[in-house]
């Protein structure tokens, strides 16, 4: 028996195949308008690559339109993507405590106990400001793509201070210190650090308890995972996959703990 | 004459009594666009929203009554005043509330009864007599209906009738409720939500409800026992004792620390807590630390969803709602 899990975030979704307890495969695609048609292709995608038939899996969702995929009949259950990221963490590494999970437009962290248990969480809700979005659109005004946004930590001697809490005018200041002349690396490298001081308001109001791991698209870039190290005083466990999968492999998880038995 | 108001201070027998229809006045489902030009957006969306709605020609009232609850909805009255061609009225609701305070309100509600005369509305001792005993019978009715099971629609649709008509249409509501499932028990906390889908994303999600919201159960909740009257002034002197001893709101105070009291006695049978607010509603984020805090000494898990009118994005919502249900089930 095969068990599935899809993750449909703003940008991207994600899918994940379980055999015997172990990762078949995974896909990684952009979003369709529509988190349905999404999942489904991504999920298609990834059962062709493997071989399989649909029929031969049980698939559960989490993200955005979860409950619609179990409507359609392409889902068996939905689980909340909290629960989801809490649960693909600890099964990779039961000593994770606080899982980081910043997406598109989402970020949140969230907390879980020594059985891996979801105990408390907390998500942006004011905007997209300390997003995947946000380093999106600075990336763009600096001319840059998101890997080398992230690597540009390593390379500033200087960073410049963004403090403007809003995506939009971020962008300005970037706009204005690029006008400025400025070294791109410095502007970058402020970039990745307001970043990492947004999460930090975030993950202050549930607190942060070892081990910590951070997944999501944002995990991928080096420089704000470097900068939120720093600023929170933890290393980050690496939890030895594509950090973008972890929500969906969740839902895999709970579908295998679910109907495993079967 | 429709009477319109905003908080659940506001003495509606008395509105009732001399003829009028005390009307609710909630945010409607609209973008905010026109009240933008008189109220900066970092005010609470509730007052914004209303008053969107008065300037859109939406409300069929023709007087609004305020209390002195907020500072938000204290300007909002002059506000409102300024820019539209009801008449407003402001009632002196004491913010402190005790012994010494009672003597003030009932002057305030001396006045209110002028006021009324002056509006064309008279309060005799009979039209009193008949509005107290019809609110009396409302609010228990909702209480028995809430008991069986919470029901947010018919507690919205009341506040927007007149009181004889609101009691045949909980009558209709008390023959058709059943009771709720299993399952586990939060406390919503806030001040007011209009927006049903909000109750029902909790509802979807396989939690029961036990509210302290200002337009759920703080709307009906009063505890002091119908008295029969001898004169307006019997009746005034009986509306500061219910008044004062109505289910506590965090933009009054108390001596004795009521509100916090109150809050953690409903909390004591429910799983967990959501504290459901109004972003930029001061008087309830002042308490929240320290409530929350409270609230976890007793070991019990709290969420806190800040909502802003209309609700835009009911699935970032969903999302928590089921994730809460995830920590406490």
């Amino acid at each position: 028996m095969l068990f599935g899990g899809t993750d449909v975030g703003s940008l991207t979704a994600q899918a994940v195949l379980l055999e015997d307890s172990k990762i078949v495969g995974y896909r990684n695609i952009r979003v369709l308008p529509n988190p349905v048609e999404s999942a489904k292709k991504v999920m298609g995608e990834l059962l062709e690559e493997i071989g399989v038939n649909q029929d031969e899996v049980v698939i559960f969702s989490t993200g955005y339109g979860r409950e619609k995929l179990v409507e359609a009949g392409f889902a068996r259950e939905h689980v909340s993507e909290i629960s989801c990221h809490g649960r693909g963490a600890f099964w990779l590494n039961s000593a994770i405590r606080t899982i980081i999970d910043i997406g598109g437009q989402d970020a949140k962290v969230v907390r879980i106990d020594e059985n891996g248990n979801l105990t408390n969480f907390v998500m942006n809700d004011k905007c997209a400001a300390g997003t995947g979005r946000f380093l999106e659109i600075q990336a763009k005004a600096l001319g840059l793509t998101l890997d080398e946004l992230g690597d540009m930590t390593f390379r500033a001697s200087n960073p410049v201070a963004i403090t403007a809490r809003c995506s939009i005018y971020a962008e300005t200041e970037v706009l204005h210190y690029m006008q400025r002349r400025f070294a791109k690396e410095d502007i970058a490298a402020g970039v990745n650090r307001s970043m990492a001081e947004r999460i930090y308001y975030l993950a202050r109001r549930v607190g942060v308890e070892r081990e910590v791991t951070l997944t999501g698209g944002v995990a991928k870039n080096r420089g704000v995972k470097q900068e939120l190290e720093k600023i929170l005083g933890v290393k980050f466990v690496d939890l030895g996959v594509d950090p973008q999968i972890v929500g969906a492999l969740g839902a895999a998880i709970f579908a295998m703990e679910k109907y495993g038995g079967e | 004459m429709n009477i319109g108001y905003l908080c659940t201070y506001t003495p509606k027998e008395l509105i009732d009594a001399a003829g009028f229809t005390p009307v609710r006045i909630f945010a409607g489902d609209d973008q905010i666009s026109l009240a933008t030009a008189y109220i900066q957006s970092y005010a609470c969306s509730q007052a914004r929203g209303s008053f969107e709605r008065a300037l859109k020609g939406e409300l069929d009232v023709q007087a609004v009554v305020f209390t002195r609850c907020c500072d938000t909805l204290m300007r909002l009255a002059d506000i409102w005043e300024r820019n539209t061609d009801m008449k407003v009225y402001n009632l002196e609701f004491p913010s402190r509330i005790d012994e010494e305070s009672k003597d003030y309100y009932f002057r305030e509600l001396q006045d209110f009864v002028n006021i009324l005369k002056e509006w064309g509305g008279d309060v005799t001792v009979d039209s009193l007599r008949e509005s107290l005993k019809l609110y009396w019978e409302l609010e228990e009715k909702l209480k028995k209906l809430f008991e069986v099971k919470p029901d947010y629609e018919a507690a919205k649709k009341v506040q927007e009738m007149n009181v004889r008509d609101a009691i045949e249409f909980v009558d209709r509501r008390l023959r058709k409720v059943e009771k709720s499932g299993v399952g586990p028990k939060v406390l919503i906390t806030g001040s007011v939500c209009p927006f049903l889908e909000v109750y029902k994303l909790f509802e979807e999600a396989g939690l029961l409800l036990k509210d302290d919201i200002c337009t759920g159960t703080r709307f009906f909740t009063y505890n002091t026992p119908l008295k029969e009257i001898e004169s307006v002034e019997d009746g005034l002197r009986f509306l500061v004792e219910k008044y004062f001893n109505k289910a506590p709101c965090p933009t009054k105070h108390f001596p004795n620390d009521d509100r916090f009291n109150y809050i953690l006695e409903l909390a004591k049978d429910c799983d967990g807590v959501v504290f459901l607010l109004l972003k930029f509603c001061e008087p309830h984020f002042y308490d929240y630390p320290q409530l929350k805090e409270k609230l976890e000494e007793m070991g019990k898990k709290v969420l806190l969803l800040e909502l802003e009118f209309p609700i835009a994005s009911y699935e970032q919502l969903r999302t928590r709602i089921e994730a809460f249900y995830e920590v406490i089930a």
